[in-house]
């Protein structure tokens, strides 16, 4: 895509008048609520671009000032078209805000709408430098069963699983760091409309969001252990 | 379109309450004893009529088998849920429920949404009665807590009772609503809320905006058992336990001894959140009297237990606020439960400040419920409400996992889309099972539905289905489908784990016409109807009198023609226009009246109508 111009403003027909609208949320010609485009996400829902630093203050003015205009409340003496129009729209606008709140979720978002979002065999593997830790980290799980199992001593295990777990945990705090800098230079790369630059921060950033994933269900996996 | 009320349909007490357009404050309306408060009790009585409230809160000492008290704690539940509560609540569970519970009153069985209609009816009548208008429309609120289930139940009650559910709002939430409205708080608020059966936190943002005041829920938890009913519950087993030392007493759960003895000892937790020390004295069927002197703090010391089990949801909704107690602005005790000094004490220590009581704790939730009905019934103005739902969404996995595809706290509407497709050629349907709550595996979280997504038959991996899964403003669950590649839609039949379908409701609402009063315009008809028979019975009495050839032409016509035209209007049912014609009546006799009366020369009849004479 050349530019992240806001799809939602891309010609429409209104399901109430009929008529060709170019609106984002509601109708230029009658003012009803309008459907949401197929082609429409959640960066167009705000009316931003597709960047991943976004100010948090002007999405809550935003996300605040939508609500009054879509939240169900409005509509309950409305047609039923327009309740489950305005049901649909609310839900939406909610989600948007929901994923586009969070710095990972709204990672996730922007991968998968780009088309680049890879889990496949990478979410399951461990990241090759870490793949002698990983396993003495699994090893030290298995025997924490095992002795679990048997009755033997764990409290020497435990120990040891959790001095691994956090360091994990440290890793997990870096991988955030890695995740920033690689929403920055994607920042860029749309700004600079350079398009191998945004291919490789794409990548980049689907790379360290599988790293995180495997790393984040180690320490889940280890912090059940310990409780 | 008749009137727009807010409900609360509590565990031990219902209100209704509406917005009083001169003062613009909510106000709630008082029953014919002139209590707000009408006891969340319904007790069958032998000749087949339904008794709700304080009357038939007394039956629960005469006619305890034909009663019953908290149904709210069976809404929305299946058997196996409630087995726990068998042990402390003296339901009578028909046998043969299958997986819509069902009570017995008496021969008869009931299911909890039909009981808690009941309820919700008699509450419309007040409503009715105090504005002599009818009323059709109403918000009702429910604990935060409740699950989609505990919810859906709600909703069918209000139907059953003949009134359309506009929302159902969150206890807490509304009560956040009556106090801004009272008090214009601004910043963070926190709503401690334990009442006769439940307990809710939730953790809320008031925001001033330039359109309007925003209540926005940042967070919600809680134990929708867990509440005053729990310290009763506590209270009576260690006095049962004094009492069996020294006397063999059989208390038997459905007795009315045991009764009794819970009705003596509410009343003492009440007076101990008074005084520091009360006695009771409880007669025995063997004669004898059980004397004990209870201090405040042995009282503590038996619900500190309750208390500490508040404090698990409190933490929780908090964290999910990434808040600190010390960071509130403001702390809100609502719930009867909450004048027991101990939890004020507790929840002044947590968050650092001194709670808010003003309004009273019964009250503050039915007062809200109106505020937010007014919202609903003329547009937002000024206020909306942003609400969130209190469980994860999450959708049965391989191995009997849980995927969670909405996560609790989120602001309502809320939605999610999955995309399935088939696994073997020619699959012609895929089995989803949807549910709610936190934990990891499916057996662990409350089981919403189930449901068979119909797939055409095609190769393996070819059919891509996205099912939209939406949780409602009222915190309820809608699923629908598309097939992607044709882009037709699906309308999924949700089968719900543990409630009514469709059927069952159409079925129920046939028998309530049975137990239901007349509607009120059917009531006004048959009054109206009544008293003009009345009339002209009257005035075809006086007309025979010998007084009456007094009356001259035309005062004879305009009576005649009076007559015919109230007779005509009480073959319809329009009760204004048979009271007009009343009237009319009325003003045509009065001459008629007179003479009779001087004929009579009886001072007694003086000033008196026709009818009356």
């Amino acid at each position: 895509m050349a530019s992240p111009l806001p799809i939602a403003n891309a010609p429409l027909v209104c399901w109430n008048c009929h008529e060709r609208t170019v609106g984002t949320h509601f109708c230029s010609s009658c003012g009803k609520v309008l459907q949401v485009p197929n082609n429409s996400d959640y960066f167009a829902m705000f009316e931003i671009p597709r960047k991943l630093w976004i100010e948090m203050g002007a999405l809550e003015q935003k996300f605040l000032q939508l609500s009054w205009k879509l939240h169900p409340d409005n509509y309950v003496n409305a047609t039923p078209e327009e309740r489950e129009v305005s049901l649909k729209r609310s839900s939406e606008l909610n989600d948007a805000y929901r994923t586009l709140r969070d710095p990972v979720g709204r990672v996730e978002y922007l991968l998968a709408i780009e088309g680049a979002r890879k889990e496949g065999q990478t979410k399951q593997q461990a990241p090759p430098e870490l793949l002698e830790e990983v396993f003495e980290l699994n090893e030290s799980l298995d025997e924490l069963r095992e002795a679990r199992e048997s009755g033997g001593d764990t409290a020497s295990l435990k120990q040891r699983l959790h001095s691994a777990g956090k360091n994990f945990e440290t890793k997990l705090g870096e991988l955030d760091g890695e995740l920033q800098n690689a929403a920055g230079q994607w920042d860029k790369a749309l700004e600079s409309n350079d398009p191998s630059q945004r291919d490789s921060a794409k990548a980049k950033l689907n790379d360290l969001l599988n790293r995180r994933s495997y790393i984040r269900n180690l320490v889940i996996n280890v912090q059940k252990e310990l409780l | 379109m008749g009137r727009t009320v807010g409900i609360d349909l509590g565990t031990t007490n219902s209100l209704v309450a509406y917005l009083d357009p001169q003062t613009g404050q909510p106000k709630c309306i008082p029953g014919p004893a002139g209590s707000t408060l009408c006891p969340s009790v319904v007790s069958l009585d032998p000749d087949g009529s339904i008794i709700v409230g304080e009357p038939a809160r007394r039956r629960l000492l005469t006619q305890p088998e034909r009663t019953i008290y908290s149904v709210k704690r069976l809404m929305g539940r299946g058997p196996a849920d409630i087995q726990s509560e068998l042990k402390l609540f003296p339901f009578r569970i028909d046998p043969a429920s299958t997986n819509v519970i069902r009570v017995q009153l008496g021969d008869r069985v009931f299911t909890p949404p039909e009981i808690s209609s009941f309820i919700l009816r008699e509450l419309k009548n007040w409503a009715e009665a105090y504005f002599g208008e009818p009323v059709d429309r109403a918000v009702v609120t429910v604990p935060a807590y409740f699950n989609d289930a505990q919810r859906q139940a709600t909703k069918d009650a209000g139907k059953l009772a003949g009134l359309e559910v506009l929302r159902l709002v969150n206890e807490p939430t509304a009560a956040a609503l009556a106090y801004g409205l009272h008090e214009k708080q601004r910043g963070k608020v926190a709503v401690y809320d334990l009442g006769g059966g439940t307990f809710d936190i939730s953790i809320l943002k008031l925001i001033s905006t330039s359109d309007g005041d925003i209540y926005q829920v940042l967070s919600t938890n809680g134990d929708t058992h867990l509440g005053g009913d729990d310290i009763d519950n506590l209270l009576q087993a260690f006095v049962h336990e004094q009492i069996l030392q020294t006397d063999p007493i059989d208390f038997s759960p459905h007795g009315e001894l045991a009764q009794e003895l819970r009705r003596e000892l509410i009343a003492l937790k009440h007076k101990l959140s008074e005084a520091d020390s009360a006695s009771l004295r409880f007669p025995l069927p063997n004669g004898k009297i059980f004397t004990r002197e209870f201090t405040r703090g042995s009282l503590d010391a038996l619900i500190r237990p309750v208390i500490d089990r508040t404090m698990v949801p409190v933490k929780q909704a908090l964290a999910d606020a990434h808040l600190k107690p010390t960071e509130m602005d403001e702390v809100v005790l609502v719930g009867g439960t909450t004048r027991t000094p101990l939890i004020r004490r507790t929840v002044q220590e947590l968050f650092d400040r001194k709670p808010h009581t003003e309004l009273n704790p019964d009250e503050v939730v039915a007062l809200g419920a109106a505020v937010q009905a007014n919202i609903l019934d003329h547009g937002v103005q000024g206020m909306l409400l942003l609400d969130v739902t209190p469980l994860s969404l999450g959708i049965e996995t391989y191995g009997g996992a849980v995927a969670k595809v909405i996560p609790r706290n989120s602001t309502i509407p809320a939605s999610a889309q999955e995309l399935y497709t088939t696994g073997v050629d020619n699959q012609t349907g895929i089995d989803i099972h949807v549910l709610q709550g936190e934990r990891e595996l499916a057996k662990d979280c409350r089981s919403l539905a189930r449901f068979n997504l119909r797939v055409p038959p095609a190769p393996a991996g070819l059919p891509r289905i996205e099912v939209k899964f939406l949780i409602d403003a009222n915190g309820i669950l809608q699923v629908g489908a598309k097939d992607v590649r044709t882009g037709t839609e699906h309308t999924i039949e949700v089968q719900p784990s543990y409630g009514l379908n469709d059927n069952d409701i159409e079925r129920m609402l046939e028998e309530s016409i049975e137990y239901a009063e007349q509607d009120f315009t059917e009531r006004q008809v048959i009054e109206a109807r009544a008293e003009g028979e009345a009339i002209l019975s009257a005035t075809a009495k006086a007309l025979v009198n010998p007084n009456s050839a007094n009356l001259s032409a035309p005062e004879r016509a305009k009576i005649d023609l009076s007559v015919t035209a109230l007779k005509q209007m009480m073959q319809g049912t329009d009760y204004k226009q048979i009271r007009k014609q009343m009237d009319d009546l009325n003003h045509a006799t009065e001459h008629l009246a007179e003479l009779l009366m001087n004929a009579a020369l009886q001072s007694a009849f003086e000033g008196k109508k026709l009818a009356e004479v």
